[in-house]
């Protein structure tokens, strides 16, 4: 995108205002009927962009609307769903979707300040595209091969993680598990398919998207100041630490909360590793655990049609949760940025 | 830039999609026209809808099953979005309670037998690193593992469905359902009927239900290949879970044998399921909507001996409306056949696969159901002609497979085997075993003695040497085994009895389990008691030896808080000279 | 005092020479190498001491933390001896963020490279990519059966889905920042809103709405519908933020050229974001050709080669992948990896053009 603020100075039009620079002068004058239709297209456009996206969130609030209201509170305050007995509720899944998100976030924010930091002041020139490319890459490699790698290759492994917690760290109430971890024959089975292990395959997931916000901010931050900072004898942390991450705050920010609420929605990687069981759990090194969207996924085929609106009104819970996340990241990003900036 | 590079892509795809046309497209065969029909439901018997499907895909017959469980084909069929189902349970109503909906929706569909199989318990439990197969469990014990009522594979009750041969203590993870699933439904019809007053306080419920109600401690998958999967997996150790058998069998996984009314512990085979299914009540009114749906109270306490109790019949729904909303000649030529093909020949493939195949009477009824199929019956269809190995032509109510299974091995009786194991002992620094597979047959002796199963019994390895010999001598009492005493020792026994197996009841794999355990047995039908006393030595300090254990890791923790001065003296070393020289250094420059 | 020239970090900017030409801020010198690799040699033996000798722990992993806390540990106490607090602070600081940066890309490696190493069995086999998994029954090797239906799902998918999304996408970014007007605020608000749609949220709405109320079939159309609308509101976004960028200038001076609204839009402003754009449909397409879980509700499960989006289930390959990857079976395991490995082929394929796009319009300009 360089290219385009390259053209900028070249055509200038702003600069030398003929007679009052400060009014905008009018542009248009009669339309063709060429533009007529081009404009009719676009409008039209979005207007079908409008109609589809807004459809789906009236679309959800409607079908939700007699579940709340057949259910009330009790379908926050239930925390079983099981059809057969009619108990239906999203307690445990919500707390099961912040809890993986949380241990998602808790892996990914150091990763991701720290990769972002690595490549604005440290990676060398030719390095640093090469990261950014790979940073890319790595937030479109598809969750099922996340998953995938979770649960084959990280899962048998990570198991020796959470029992060396399960050991030493079980005074941290989330850190306990409901059996001997010192038993002679430890029990791996109690170990697999945690909300645990689940997070730390979707920190991978949302840690580019993290990242590449965090890089964007620190790459606006003026040279200058930075500069001035090395010049009075700041060293390279120093400098970092009085200017850069002040500089970057919102991006920080921003870049985790909008990591969260992908993190929020990850399906099918959760899926894969998660054994569902419908409880409120801080245990989360112990198996079982479900969030929204795994609840989505395995009871959408068999659900009646009430059950399938209490699964869409899960479903708004969750894209309601997310978009307060989103706006409030974007809020906080677009404060720190710089009117308009590139990034996709 | 955009468009040429799409307008590249599309017509690469297309290329791509040309080329691959005449590899993809079936050429059609004479048997009229088909197309391509849609189903879903259940996982229990989708091995074996799999395995047809791919068997037919050479005559032009496409047929795509997606599973998803029982629930999901019933209510997929009542959405209109399959032209089939596949379940184990047939529509259940609208339940009086909660007032749920489980119904075709006013689509009319009949339903067809498509296989038998037996729902069995599929288990991963490692002892010594071996994969131990020789798992024997009661209903009661079953019910109670599934409830949460026994916790731990050490537990006294399984030790008593295993004849004293106690496992290690290691928690049990009961893998079940996290879908709306047959299998469950199966499952959890068998505990309400057999063991209501330990089903019905867990679930809260009255009944059977398709949903199992998941506890803590409890893996729960979707579908059965995630149950299978998760068993299988390497760390699915001390899991168990209920599946079709041909998820166990395909993946070279042990299944429990499960004790029936006769007092005998049978595998879900082919023949056992055979056998059982004789009693299952059919619904033989044509008139009814239910027709030929199953009632298994029969099954569950038939008193054959070859009996396995958890058997039942997998139902195919099929569309008979006239004016139904998604079939049509061609479609209902497709399903015809196909079910023509799995009802006959199909049915051969069964056993191998794991379930059993369908007696005469059903698969005659289910030519039946098919006809009500509008355009799906064919004139070549004759059940009579079907090669399948359950047909009695003399009888044809009868399961031929029914009368020829082999009787169960003595040592799968209670108070007896189990089969291929030499009960290990349970002594502190290990002891004699009891007697070979065949030989433990005396019931008290055989718990008391030849399981050793005084645990832990002050460690003395003379103890429990001597109690394997009492255990040897128990096992004459089936007059198969030929004993040998225990000799005592420091901890490195040989195994005390050594039992030869009674004549002619031998299964093959009698004898030749368990190699994890240490306790050796190899050649199985000479009676297994010569097991090399340094396996068994290993094998007892490492799981029994819980005394040893003790001691050693009380010596480790006090080990660990030396290890962990060590540790901090090693970092002191490191960081305190130069926090010394810069504290000094501090101090100098203050100086001046 | 003494400890700014003791750093040897050596913050001298350097004087004179080129201006333009950004000056190198740090130099290593002998003792920031030095020091560097000697903690990083004591890091490990005292690792390996403490892992073997010391510590019940056992794994790799559990080494390389110690070894690595060691090293960290004795790097400071070499800085500590020869510098100032500061300068051990801005030690440690680029240690751990280089370390942080290292754990990643080794993570992607790690991703990429079990994916690619688990699946090459199946890749082995010429049939994996010519047949479809018809024939293959529940015990057949990996040398029956094959991937096939799944590749031309998702080609199907993903061709109908960019199809339907770029043209709406790009017109609604073109309406937002082009035309606007009073409507255009609202039409911003939601689409920026649904951005944060979860994946299977969309997947339910198109299976509720179009599958079980409209009666359409599981089918790639429904499959493809379910990813543009989780696409749609993405390249929406993206490209608005593309079109903003293109400087107002330009658009002014093909108006005051004469040229109508329309031209100046379709000569002037989308030619200039055209890289801007490019990238934006293709990272759009990455992310919706990976996508499970709208595929997972909308397209029903098949064996067999479909070609026709609007009849029949049709599986893509990430829902290949997941089916397959739960089975117990070893070889639908394999044949699992294989599909992700194809798929991440997909994916890098796409994303290396998206590169080049962009490199290629960036070097032609200079």
């Amino acid at each position: 995108m360089h290219d385009l603020t390259e053209v900028i100075p070249a055509v200038d039009l702003e600069g030398p205002g003929p007679q009052d620079a400060d009014t905008p002068r009018p542009l248009r004058s009669t339309s063709s009927t060429g533009d007529l239709v081009f404009r009719g297209l676009v409008r039209s456009a979005g207007a079908v962009v409008l109609a589809v996206t807004g459809g789906i969130g009236l679309f959800l609030g409607i079908k939700a609307i007699p579940v709340f209201r057949d259910l009330g509170l009790s379908f926050f305050t239930t925390s079983d769903w099981n059809p057969d007995t009619g108990h239906i509720g999203i307690e445990a899944v919500l707390v099961g979707t912040l809890e993986l998100a949380t241990v998602a976030i808790v892996f990914a924010f150091p990763l991701a300040l720290g990769l972002a930091l690595y490549i604005s002041e440290y990676a060398p020139p030719g390095v640093k595209g090469v990261m950014i490319s790979l940073v890319d890459l790595m937030a479109a490699i598809p969750s099922v091969v996340y998953g995938l790698w979770g649960v084959f290759f990280l899962m048998p492994r990570e198991l020796y993680v959470s029992h060396w917690l399960a050991q030493n760290a079980s005074w941290i109430p989330v850190f306990e598990v409901r059996t001997n971890p010192n038993a002679p024959n430890w029990e791996q089975g109690t170990y697999t398919s945690s909300l645990f292990i689940a997070g730390l395959v979707v920190s991978l997931m949302v840690l580019p998207m993290a990242c590449s916000v965090m890089r964007e901010v620190f790459s606006l931050c003026p040279p200058g100041e930075k500069e001035a900072a090395l010049a009075l004898g700041a060293t390279r942390w120093g400098m970092i630490r009085s200017v850069l991450l002040p500089f970057g705050k919102g991006g920080i920010i921003g870049g985790t909360m909008l990591g969260l609420g992908r993190a929020l929605g990850e399906t099918i990687a959760a899926l894969m590793i998660l054994s569902i069981a419908f409880e409120i759990k801080i245990r989360i090194l112990e198996l079982g655990g479900t969030t929204t969207s795994v609840l989505i996924a395995s009871r959408f085929g068999d659900a009646t049609s009430f059950q399938l609106s209490a699964l869409l009104a899960a479903g708004l819970v969750l894209f309601l949760i997310t978009l307060v996340v989103n706006t409030l990241a974007s809020i906080v990003v677009g404060r720190s940025r710089s009117g308009a900036s590139s990034g996709i | 830039m955009t468009r040429k590079k799409l307008r590249a892509l599309a017509a690469a795809v297309g290329c791509l999609l040309l080329i691959l046309v005449p590899l993809g497209t079936p050429t059609a065969t004479a048997d009229g026209p088909y197309q391509l029909i849609e189903g879903t439901g259940s996982t229990w018997s989708q091995n074996a809808l799999n395995q047809w499907i791919a068997d037919v895909s050479g005559n032009g017959i496409q047929v795509a099953y997606g599973g998803g469980g029982s629930s999901k084909g019933r209510t997929d069929f009542g959405n209109n979005t399959v032209d089939f189902a596949v379940t184990e349970i047939p529509y259940q109503g609208r339940d009086p309670r909660t007032g749920q909906l489980d119904s075709a929706n006013g689509r009319q569909f009949a339903y067809m037998p498509v296989v038998a199989g037996g729902t069995s318990f599929m288990y991963h439990l490692e002892i010594g690193g071996h994969l131990y197969t020789g798992l024997r469990l009661s209903g009661e014990t079953v019910s109670k593992i599934f409830t949460g009522k026994i916790t731990d594979w050490s537990d006294p009750e399984i030790t008593a469905d295993n004849n004293g041969f106690k496992l290690p203590a290691t928690r049990i993870i009961p893998v079940v359902r996290s879908d709306g699933s047959g299998t469950t439904a199966q499952f959890t019809a068998w505990m309400n009927t057999q063991y209501p007053s330990l089903w019905r306080p867990f679930c809260s419920c009255s009944g059977l239900t398709s949903y199992y109600p998941i506890k803590n401690g409890m893996v729960a998958k979707d579908g059965s290949v995630g149950v299978a999967g998760h068993i299988a997996a390497s760390y699915g150790n001390g899991t168990i879970g209920y599946v079709e058998y041909s998820y166990a069998l395909n993946d070279n996984y042990p299944v429990a044998k499960v004790l029936n009314r006769a007092g005998y512990y049978v595998q879900p085979t082919a023949f056992n399921v055979a056998v059982a299914l004789t009693q299952a009540k059919i619904n033989q009114d044509p008139t009814s909507q239910n027709y030929l749906t199953e009632i298994l109270t029969g099954v569950y306490n038939y008193g054959d001996p070859r009996t396995y109790p958890l058997s039942s019949y997998s139902y195919m729904i099929v569309p008979t409306g006239q004016n139904d909303p998604r079939m049509n000649d061609s479609k209902a030529n497709t399903l015809g056949d196909f079910a023509y093909y799995f009802l006959c020949d199909g049915q051969r493939e069964a056993p191998a696969l794991g379930y059993s195949p369908l007696p005469y009477n059903l698969v005659k009824a289910g030519f039946e159901q098919i006809a009500r199929v509008p355009g799906a019956s064919s004139p070549g269809h004759n059940p009579s002609t079907c090669n399948n190995p359950t047909f009695d032509p003399n009888n044809p109510n009868s399961n031929r497979l029914a009368q020829i299974a082999p009787q169960p091995a003595a040592c799968d009786k209670v108070g007896a085997g189990p089969c291929g194991i030499a009960v290990p002992p349970s002594g502190g620094g290990g002891g004699g075993g009891g007697g070979g597979s065949g030989g433990g047959g005396g019931g008290a002796g055989g718990s008391a003695g030849g399981g050793g199963s005084g645990s832990g019994s002050a460690g003395g390895s003379g103890n429990a040497g001597s109690a394997g010999g009492g255990g040897s001598a128990g096992s004459g009492s089936t007059g198969g085994g030929s004993t040998g005493g225990g000799s005592t020792g420091g901890g490195t026994l040989p195994i005390g009895g050594s039992g030869t197996l009674p004549g002619g009841s031998g299964l093959p794999g009698t004898g030749s389990g368990l190699p994890g355990t240490g306790s050796g047995l190899p050649g199985g039908s000479t009676g297994g008691g010569t097991g090399s006393s340094g396996q068994l030595g290993t094998g007892a300090v490492q799981y029994y030896g819980t005394p040893t254990t003790l001691s050693a890791y009380r010596a480790d923790s006090n080990e660990g808080t030396l290890r962990k001065v060590v540790i901090l003296e090693l970092l002191g070393f490191i960081l305190v000279p130069p926090l010394l020289f810069k504290m000094w250094r501090t101090r100098s420059s203050e100086r001046p | 005092m003494t400890t700014l020239t003791d750093s040897p970090s050596g913050t001298r900017p350097a004087l004179g020479g080129d201006v333009d030409a950004p000056r190198p801020l740090r130099q290593r010198t002998v003792d920031d190498t030095a020091s560097a690799l000697g903690s990083a040699a004591a890091g490990l033996a005292l690792g390996w001491l403490i892992y073997t000798r010391l510590t019940p722990v056992t794994g790799w992993f559990a080494f390389v933390l110690i070894a690595y806390f060691c090293g960290m540990l004795t790097y400071a106490a070499v800085t500590m001896l020869g510098s100032s607090t500061v300068v051990v602070k801005d030690r440690l600081a680029s240690a751990l963020i280089g370390t942080a940066a290292f754990t990643v890309m080794f993570a992607l490696a790690l991703i990429v490279g079990y994916t690619l190493w688990q699946g090459h069995r199946a890749l082995g086999h010429l049939n994996f990519f010519t047949d479809d998994l018809s024939k293959a029954g529940p015990l057949d090797p990996l040398t029956k059966g094959g991937v096939l239906h799944a590749i031309a799902g998702t080609l199907f998918m993903i061709t109908l889905a960019v199809i339907l999304t770029v043209p709406l996408g790009i017109g609604c970014a073109v309406y937002l920042t082009e035309v606007g007007g009073r409507g255009s605020r609202l039409v911003r608000t939601v689409v920026e809103s649904m951005t944060a749609l979860p994946s299977i949220v969309a997947g339910l709405f198109i299976l509720v709405t179009v599958i079980l109320f409209l009666g359409l079939p599981r089918s790639g159309l429904a499959a493809s519908l379910a990813i543009s609308v989780m696409m749609l509101p993405i390249i929406a976004r993206a490209s608005e933020v593309v079109l903003r960028v293109v400087p107002q200038g330009l658009r002014e001076a093909s108006l005051a050229l004469g040229s109508s609204q329309w031209q100046t839009v379709w000569r002037v402003v989308l030619p200039t974001a055209r890289p801007g754009l490019t990238t934006a449909v293709i990272l759009g397409t990455a992310r919706g050709l990976g996508e499970t879980s709208p595929v997972l509700l909308t397209a029903g499960y098949t064996t067999y080669l479909n070609l026709d989006p609007s009849q029949g289930p049709m599986v893509s390959l990430p829902l290949l992948t997941f089916s397959l990857s739960r089975s117990p079976e070893q070889v639908d395991i394999m044949r699992s990896f294989g599909a992700a490995s194809v798929l991440l082929v997909l994916v890098l394929a796409l994303f290396a053009v998206a590169r080049a796009v962009v490199a290629r319009t960036k070097g032609g300009r200079q």
